[in-house]
Formats: structure tokens, sequence, C-alpha cells
């Protein structure tokens, strides 16, 4: 076990590290274009203060230094300041990493709670019109766009029930019932964008052990259909469910950037659209460097619990 | 001695029903209904683009200040935005848009990951390791992250957008064709076109390369769908098309997102319009996947 855990982390070593050279290598391309605009907005800006800029960024440095600098940076945890807004990223990080979690969390409850039952059901229930339903549920789920569905959502929110999301963020702790108010149509919108393809494997999983042998010998022992489902079937049918939930991550993390942006919530996300936005190159770099690393550890979390609900599955 | 003879007649092999890939489509798109829904719904798309400047009733473009905000009526299906533009004939026009991005971003993103993909699974060995780790570390970036990381270093366009959609899809699209170059290398008539001496760009593409296009064809029409879906994100948060083209994610965001609570059919029919291309392409993917891959169709 500790063998395939040390090996795994030895393979995810040089994946992270290539993701941060072509995270800092697109970044890279911008900075002059940054610094640029940056100055351009100031109002007329001459070389002299370019120059310094460059040198108080260590972009005056040659690449592989600036590099390891950054890496370092990283490592030590205090990823530098933003040029937009000179607050120390680490700062800002503190603030919206939370907001991210907490959106992210409820999402995947939610997405969890509407996908499983749905699933299970279209699946015992095969060619059924619930089936089919179930089915549609599912792919619309995929393709209705996120920021289509927010901005549907919070229009007919006002217009039929007079009703807006509290504006100006609340953590949960300053005040639980307000904040919940904040956070629980962005996690629908993300959840319901999440439960689409677990719903899918869900029922192709289950429709899959529903045939297997194990489950012919309960049906022949007389079994209740719920104890027969629930407890023989839907245990081992949950093992692959656990692997797209994991592999989910991306998209909820990818679906948080739009989804902050629409509900103004001032999270990750929103963090990164705002300095891709402003060209606040030490932001993105850093931000999409996180994520990589928080995908990474994800995945490796994932394979480990995969292994540990299956005993058949051996770490080699 | 007497030696039992008897008549050899001469081996025939049973005949063998190949079942062409058309063919297979057909019958799965009949026995389907939510096959024949897609391949239509397709068509629309395509016909609709296609012929965006026969069938759009007004020019895109052109503003009407005295009719703006108008609700849907006999003369504006779709009613009219902030600035009198008919909001169908800018749906219209917009699925042109959406279609050259697919296209291009699918075209350019499976086109590169089939070469990657055939190279990798070909040759094997160090060239393998590398580049798939290459392909590792840029799907440990989620893709909608990499391409507004990739669009804020090049400027917010249509093309850009494009450009990074197709970057997106490149690792996925690689490790899919590898996987089915590995199997397919397996065959023996690969080992008897190596044996006959075969060159390897032969053996690739007469012998390797069939065996590839049925999940290169599935994949491309699913990443079809989400290429439409990246772009009109990306032009939602002000890093794709740009103003004043019609583009159904800068739709929703410019006009449609502001004017919600006026003007509700803003921002309904560019999103209806996303949600049926994407839905489209999904369903079609899935067809694909019913009718020329046996071991998903099971699964129903």
């Amino acid at each position: 076990m500790y063998k395939y855990v040390i090996r795994r982390l030895l393979f995810a070593l040089p994946v992270l590290l290539l993701s941060s050279l072509i995270v800092f290598g697109l970044m890279r391309v911008m900075p002059g274009d940054a610094l640029v605009a940056l100055m351009g907005e100031s109002g007329n800006v001459g070389q002299r203060e370019l120059a310094k800029l460059r040198t108080d960024l260590g972009l005056d440095r040659p690449y592989h230094e600036q590099y390891l600098i950054w890496v370092w940076q990283m490592v030590s945890l205090n990823p530098g300041d933003s040029i937009f807004t000179n607050e120390p990223i680490a700062v800002a990080l503190k603030k919206s990493i939370p907001v991210t979690l907490e959106l992210a969390t409820l999402a995947m409850v939610l997405g969890l709670v509407i996908a499983i039952p749905i699933g299970v059901l279209s699946a015992t229930r095969q060619d059924t019109p619930s089936d089919y339903v179930g089915r549609v549920v599912a792919v619309s789920g995929l393709s209705l766009p996120d920021f289509w569905l927010g901005t549907l959502v919070i229009t007919f929110a006002a217009i039929w029930f007079h009703w807006i999301p509290p504006i100006g963020y609340v953590s949960f702790w300053e005040s639980p019932w307000r904040n919940l108010q904040q956070f629980l149509l962005p996690a629908a919108v993300l959840g319901f964008r999440l439960s689409a393809a677990t719903m899918r494997m869900t029922r192709s999983t289950v429709l899959e052990v529903l045939r297997e042998d194990y489950v012919r010998t309960a049906w022949a022992k007389g079994l209740e259909r719920r104890i027969v489902v629930y407890k023989h079937a839907l245990k081992n049918a949950l093992i692959p469910v656990v692997t797209i939930v994991g592999g989910q991550m991306a998209t909820l993390l990818a679906g948080a950037v739009v989804v902050e942006t629409i509900f103004a919530l001032p999270g990750m996300g929103r963090l990164t659209v705002e300095a891709i936005l402003f060209r606040d190159y030490p932001v993105v770099q850093t931000n999409v460097m996180l994520v990589a690393a928080t995908l990474v550890t994800l995945n490796l979390l994932v394979d480990l619990t995969y292994a540990w609900l299956d005993p058949r599955i051996r770490y080699r | 001695m007497a030696i039992a003879t008897a008549r050899v007649s001469a081996f025939e092999e049973p005949p063998v029903r190949t079942v062409r890939r058309g063919a297979a489509l057909w019958a799965v798109i009949r026995r389907k209904p939510l096959g024949l829904t897609s391949a239509a719904v397709l068509v629309l798309f395509v016909l609709t683009a296609v012929f965006a400047d026969v069938l759009a009733p007004y020019d895109p473009l052109a503003t009407q200040p005295e009719i703006r905000l108008s609700p849907p009526s006999q003369s504006h299906l779709f009613g009219t935005d902030d600035i009198g533009r008919d909001v169908l004939s800018r749906v219209v026009h917009g699925s042109r848009i959406s279609l050259w991005v697919g296209l291009l971003a699918v075209g350019i993103g499976t086109g590169a990951g089939m070469i990657i993909g055939l190279l990798c699974g070909y040759c094997e060995g160090r060239l393998d390791l590398l580049v798939q780790r290459l392909m590792d570390a840029i799907q440990a970036i989620p893709g909608l992250i990499l391409a507004l990381a990739i669009v804020s270093v090049l400027k917010p366009s249509t093309t850009n957008a494009m450009l990074a959609i197709a970057i997106v899809i490149i690792p996925g699209n690689s490790r899919i064709v590898r996987g089915a170059v590995l199997s397919a290398k397996q065959n023996r008539y690969v080992e008897a076109a190596q044996a006959i001496g075969c060159r390897h760009p032969r053996i690739i593409t007469s012998h390797i390369l069939p065996n590839v296009t049925a999940p290169i064809l599935i994949i491309a029409s699913i990443w079809f769908g989400n290429a439409i879906l990246i772009e009109a994100t990306l032009s939602f948060l002000g890093l794709g098309t740009q103003p004043p083209t019609p583009s159904w994610g800068l739709m929703l965001s410019s006009t449609g997102r502001a004017f919600m609570e006026q003007a509700p059919w803003l921002a309904i029919f560019p999103g209806l319009a996303i949600s049926l291309a994407v839905l489209g392409f999904n369903l079609f993917g899935d067809t694909l996947r019913d009718a020329w891959d046996p071991k998903l169709r099971r699964q129903g």
C-alpha cells in the first residue's frame, strides 16, 4: 500500500512540474503586453517606470531564474503579490478558497442527491417512460450552459418570487441562513450539471450489476426489491461512480468560474476571471497551478478510495 | 493397403457479414427515436448556418432604435434587442460562429490528437512516455480554465478562442487514439504486414488507421458540442467573440443579462440555441457510440 502511494506520488510530481512549466511558459508570452496594458491605464508612462516595474517584478531576470523563483514561492506558500491590486496573492486566496470550497461541497452534495436516486430508478425501470425522462434530464444537464441556467434562475426567482439572493458575501459562521441563501441557487445550478454524468454512470453500472449472478441469487432467495436493489446491487454499482465523481472535480472547478461570476460570489473562479481580464498574470498562474495541483491530488485520492471500496482491486 | 480417400472439397470460407458503418448507424437511428431527433437537429443546425444569409429576415447588425426591446411579434419573431437589432437574425447568424468554431477547433484538435496518438501508440518507448506525461500535464488543468489562460495570453477573439479549444481537445483525443492503436497493433495482420516488409507509414495508414476512425469520430462529435459550449462560455465572459459579431454566448452576456427582467427573450433564445445545438451533438455522439462501439452498446 505504502509503495503504491509513494509510486503514485512519484508519478504525480513530474506531471505537476510539467503543468507548472506549461503555465509559466504561457504567462511568459504575456508580460510585455500586461505591463504595457497596466501602465497604459495609469496614463503616460515613460520607459524608466516600465523598466523599474520590470525589475520590481523580477521580469528582467533570465527565464530559468524566474521559473525557479516562482516554483519556490509556490512551494513556500508565498506566491507574491497581485500586480493589479498589490495585495499579496496568499491573502486573496485565503479569502476566496473557502467560498469555492463551500460552493463545490454543496454542489457536489446536491448533485449526488439528484443523480443517484434518478440513476437507480432509470436502471430498475429500463425502457419505461420514467427511464426516458431520467435520461433526457441527464443529457440536458450536460447540454444546458451553466451561465444560461444561472441567468434564468436569478431572473425568474426575481420575476416570479420577487426574491433576489442577498448581495455582499457573508461567511457561514457570521450568518448561516444568509450564507445558505447566497449559496443554494449557485450550488443547485452547478450541482445539476454535475448530476448529469453521475446519473448516466449510475444507470449503466446498476444495469450491469442487476444482471450479475449474485443479484439473481438475491432475487431467488425471495428478498424484497428494496433490499436487492439498494443493499446488494447499489453497493457494488457505486464503485465506478466514485471515480466519475472524483473526475468531476475538474468540471466543478471550471463551473465555479462561471457560476461565481454570475452570482457575484468572491471565490477562486471569479478571482481568476478578474485576473485574466486585468491581465494580472501572477494571480492567473498561481490560481491555475493551484487548480492543477488540487486535481492531481484528488485523482490520487480517488484511486486510493477505489481500491479501498473494492477489495478485489489490489495495489500494484 | 487401402487408402481411404475422400473427396476434398475446396475450403470455402463461410460468408462473413460485414456491417458497414453507415448501415450500422442508420439501423440505430431508425431504431432509436433520440438518434433520429439528434440527426435532425444537426441537419437543421448546419443548414441554418450555411443559409444564414437567406434565412435571417433582417441584417443582424442593422439597428432600429425606435423599436428597441420590443417583445416577440409577427415581424420580429424573437423580439429585438436594446438597440433594435432583430434577435432571430442574430441567433441565425450566431449559428455560423458556433459551427465555424466547432468545425475548426474539433478539426485541429482531433487532427493533432490523432497524429500524436498514432505516433505514440505505434512507436511506444521514450517518445510515448514523454509525450503522454505532457498530455497528463495539460489534462491536469480543467479545459475551460486552460482555454481562459490561453485566451488571456493571446487576444480575445473568435479565432483565438477556437485555437484555445483545439489545444484543450488534443490530450484526450491523443489518449483515445493511442489506446486504439495499441490494441490494433496486436492484430495478426499488422504482424503479417511487418513480416512482408511493409513500411511504417503504410502500416499506419492502411492497417492501423481504419481501426481508430470509429473512436475518433465518436469523440469528435461529443467534442463538437463541448467546443460550442466553451466558445459560448468564453464569449459570455468577454474572452471570446467580440461585439458586434453575433455569437450566442456574447448575446447572452451583453444584452441578455442586462435586460433580463425587462426583455427575457434576449437571454432565452440564444440560450435555447446553444442548448439545442449542444444537446444535438451529445445525443448524436451517443448514437454513434451505440452504432459503432459494441462494448458500450450493451450498457444502454
